[in-house]
């Protein structure tokens, strides 16, 4: 089994104004599979976006990183020390949220492929051959890259946007809540792109999103995140299913299901703002189950191979 | 149109409603033409029940709340809230509108960013002749009623969470007593958890004061929880319409059939 991503103890913060440090990803170990589905789960503020960059190395000058970030054997984060050279856009590339506003107005599809592929070397005739092939997987004709971004609707400018991320030959996607800005029935279509992309090429895609109901639908592996922690980690359908956290129990229970009312529990209070510290378990204020232990003991089990950062899980009344 | 039984009394009534914007095509000659976005919908909607309008963006939902908020004046049909008719007088539509309760879609634009939620909460209420005490007493009412305690009246938005200000959206459009309530997409800028909240307190509501619930929104499982009659927007049409379960256990269009498929749990 070949590690496309592993992170060791990594944490990462954003300086504030007063050069304090805002620490917003906090201590995860993370092993992302070669040619998996990887879904990074989680509401807002919880550290998904910010780790999502650190794969795709597009982390703002102004964060602070402490521990290690390996790609592809290559380490690109030791603790301050950030070498992305040869990774960013090359091993890893990042797939953003919106297409509309991140292509180029004033560029072709064309022109917009052509500036990645001559980077490879490629002459125009076979760049031309390599982009159209590219977009017939993602079933868009040829006669897209003579338009404009403008030009296309979302749903195109989505799958252009996943093919300039392939055009680079990079091996691991990241794709930023690429469902959130499409309607509701595409969004099927659109995962089972990405099903295709990854079988089709191989790639590693590292899927960030806040609809678990969709993590559960599309990827193999989900990591659900909270405070900058990721709590548990498994196989998506047996998390989905069986969850050990209750972190990760609530969130599956409060999402409506269609078809199936059930009472919608309701997670008292909110998320903690981004940077809390503490000792113990950031969900303790939460948590349905908290016990005095919680406060200042919080222990990460293996548990079925699923990984879940709570010393008592819910094993019993989840198996039996 | 689907017809409740023995309801005549409707609290709102769409009627062969076509809507949309005047738009400017040709600068040279100013030439403005039409561009439809609502045509030909009916709608009615009875004392204390709740109907869910789902539709894609750019279906027309939005533009519907406007028409029946008496913001967008429809080209042909009428708007009724209890046989009145909105547009057919200002004074027609100051009486309606004092009727209805609304809740916009975005909670962090919604408020006024430079006075606190006291203020915002206050201003319905300046067109009915209230007490200063009996002010404070209703918007006190009002955040209690919302879950949310009395400091944060003293608050500006800034310092208030996407689902805290969401909740004084819902305690403003409550203020009144409305007879019908309006959700823009009540949820779709908040996380699950906030979500499963709002929507637990919306029902709370509803079952406290029975007013009538019109809620616009693009997620099905949500309007589950909110409406008892659905109303499928595609292109400005109606093009399904019926009870939850019907539509959802029997879709008969193309589209509605690819929506609620799309939110099964099957792995793809």
């Amino acid at each position: 089994m070949v590690l496309a991503v592993e992170s060791k103890g990594l944490s990462i913060g954003y300086l504030d104004e007063e050069d304090r440090v805002l620490w917003v990803v906090k201590n995860v170990d993370m092993q992302v599979r070669e040619g998996e589905i990887y879904c990074l789960v989680g509401e807002s503020g919880c550290g998904k976006t910010t780790l999502g960059s650190s794969i795709a190395g597009v982390l703002p000058p102004y964060s602070v990183t402490r521990g290690e970030l390996i790609i592809y054997g290559r380490r690109v984060i030791k603790d301050d020390l950030r070498s992305y050279e040869g990774v960013r856009g090359k091993l890893t590339s990042y797939i953003p949220q919106n297409p509309g506003s991140s292509l180029s107005p004033y560029m072709r599809i064309w022109d917009q492929f052509w500036r990645v592929l001559r980077e490879q070397g490629l002459n125009e005739k076979t760049a031309k051959e390599r982009a159209t092939a590219i977009l017939k997987t993602l079933s868009l004709g040829q006669g897209v890259l003579e338009h404009y971004p403008h030009e296309l609707s979302g749903g195109m400018l989505q799958r252009v946007a996943i093919g300039l991320s392939l055009a680079t030959g990079a091996k691991v996607l990241v794709a930023d809540e690429p469902t959130s800005s499409v309607d509701a029935h595409l969004k099927l279509q659109l995962m089972r792109l990405f099903k295709d992309v990854r079988d089709n090429y191989g790639v590693t895609i590292v899927l960030i999103t806040h609809d678990i109901l969709l993590a559960g639908k599309a990827c193999d592996r989900v990591a659900v995140m909270y405070a900058g922690e990721i709590v548990e980690e498994g196989d998506s359908i047996s998390v989905l299913t069986r969850p050990l956290h209750p972190y990760t129990k609530l969130l599956v229970d409060v999402v409506p299901l269609l078809g199936f009312k059930k009472t919608l529990a309701s997670i008292p209070g909110e998320p903690p703002k981004p940077g809390l510290l503490r000792e113990g378990c950031y969900f303790y204020e939460r948590c349905p189950f908290r016990d005095e232990v919680c406060l200042n003991h919080v222990e990460t089990q293996v548990i079925d191979g699923r990984r879940v950062k709570c010393w008592k899980p819910l094993v019993d009344k989840t198996t039996s | 149109m689907l017809e409740t039984p023995g309801g005549q009394d409707y609290l709102v009534k769409v009627e062969n409603v076509t809507a949309g914007y005047l738009s400017v095509t040709s600068f040279s000659s100013l030439t403005k033409t039409f561009t439809p976005v609502l045509r030909d919908i009916n709608l009615s909607l009875r004392d204390g029940e709740r109907v869910a309008v789902i539709g894609e963006s750019g279906s027309g939902k939005t533009t519907l709340l406007k028409v029946i908020l008496g913001l967008l004046k429809p080209v042909k049909g009428r708007v009724l809230i209890e046989g009145l008719d909105i547009y057919s007088s200002r004074k027609a539509w100051l009486r309606a509108v004092k009727k209805i309760g609304y809740v916009p879609q975005d909670p962090f634009k919604a408020l006024d960013p430079r006075v606190k939620i006291k203020t915002s909460l206050m201003e319905p209420l300046e067109t009915s002749r209230y007490s200063r005490e009996e002010v404070n007493r209703l918007i006190k009412e009002a955040v209690k009623l919302v879950g949310l305690p009395e400091e944060v009246l003293e608050y500006y938005p800034s310092s208030l969470s996407g689902g805290m200000l969401q909740r004084v959206l819902i305690a403003r459009a409550l203020i009144n007593r409305p007879k019908l309530f309006l959700l823009d997409e009540p949820t779709s800028s908040l996380d699950v958890s906030t979500q499963a909240q709002i929507i637990n307190l919306i029902n709370t509501i509803y079952h406290n004061y029975k007013m009538g619930i019109l809620l616009v929104t693009h997620d099905l499982a949500v309007a589950q929880y909110l409406a008892e009659r659905v109303i499928i927007l595609r292109e400005g049409r109606v093009i399904e319409e019926g009870f939850f379960e019907d539509v959802i256990l029997n879709p008969r269009h193309e589209y509605t059939r690819l929506l609620v498929k799309s939110y099964m749990m099957e792995p793809i």
